[in-house]
């Protein structure tokens, strides 16, 4: 939800969608990157995804589920079998980061913006 | 208000104009004390390092419900009250360096504008650390708050 204080400004009362901490979660780990770029080869169980970063089930699965918790991967079970791909959000490389740039440089300005009114006569 | 406007691929600039008098607005920026009182977002934020002169290194790290976000990178150049340039770079994308522009201009009337140009490295080869080879799509949401940002310059 985004609301206007006035016509033009743009300012605390913009919510930002939840998912960029979420996002910024799912990428930090060197694991889960390469989790999407096998995934991007094509869909994987989450038994044959434990054995190629040679790692226990329990240990993707955790993984397997930040990427889920971020939208970036999907996991459907048929039968007895979980397998993951990737989706629904997809990553664009750069053009992906330079846009959570952006949100998070905008969201630190209107941060700035209510600190300095807080903080207003107490120099 | 803020106003973005992009003249090149590799580059974003953003404008805003706070109600506070420069020196207010700089120190904002190169104190750590008041550095951590918003530049995370709503997330608690460490000042692990933050020294503000030429080549001085930063680096700052979120702790946020989600996991914990840290960002480093070098002062290039600090001219006080006016400008800081600085490196940008995010833990989860090493080598993705932002170069960070700032300028601070007082107004004459209490308050400030400031100037962010952000520059990206846009490499010719396609991106292999995040997926490649993915079918490309555009968030919605992303695509709805930047005609949002457009329409409110």
């Amino acid at each position: 939800m985004i609301f206007f204080r006035g016509p033009f400004k743009l300012n605390h009362m913009v919510q930002y969608p939840p998912s960029l901490d979420r996002a910024f979660s799912a990428l930090s780990d060197p694991t889960r990157r390469g989790i999407l770029v096998r995934l991007g080869r094509g869909d994987a169980s989450i038994t044959d995804l434990a054995g190629q970063f040679d790692m226990t089930l329990t240990g993707m699965k955790k993984h397997v589920h930040v990427l889920e918790h971020a939208g970036l991967v999907t996991t459907q079970k048929v039968g007895r079998v979980r397998s993951a791909r990737l989706g629904p959000r997809r990553l664009q490389d750069e053009s992906e980061w330079i846009e959570m740039y952006q949100r998070m440089l905008n969201d630190r300005l209107n941060r700035l913006e209510e600190f300095l009114e807080r903080t207003r006569g107490e120099e | 208000m803020a106003t973005i406007t992009t003249p090149a691929e590799r580059e974003i600039r953003i404008e805003r104009v706070f109600d506070a008098a420069r020196d207010r607005v700089w120190k904002a920026f190169t104190d750590p004390a008041l550095v951590a009182q918003w530049w995370g977002r709503g997330n608690k934020l460490v000042v692990e390092r933050m020294e503000v002169e030429r080549g001085g290194h930063w680096r700052f790290v979120e702790h946020s419900a989600e996991g914990v976000h840290g960002f480093e990178g070098r002062y290039r150049e600090v001219t006080p009250p006016e400008r800081i340039v600085h490196t940008f770079e995010w833990d989860g994308l090493p080598g993705y360096v932002v170069i960070n522009d700032t300028t601070f201009e007082d107004l004459g009337d209490g308050r400030t504008k400031i100037v962010t140009t952000s520059l990206f490295y846009a490499s010719e080869e396609r991106d292999g650390m995040l997926a490649s080879g993915m079918e490309e799509g555009l968030n919605q949401s992303y695509a709805a708050l930047d005609r949002l940002l457009a329409n409110t310059r």
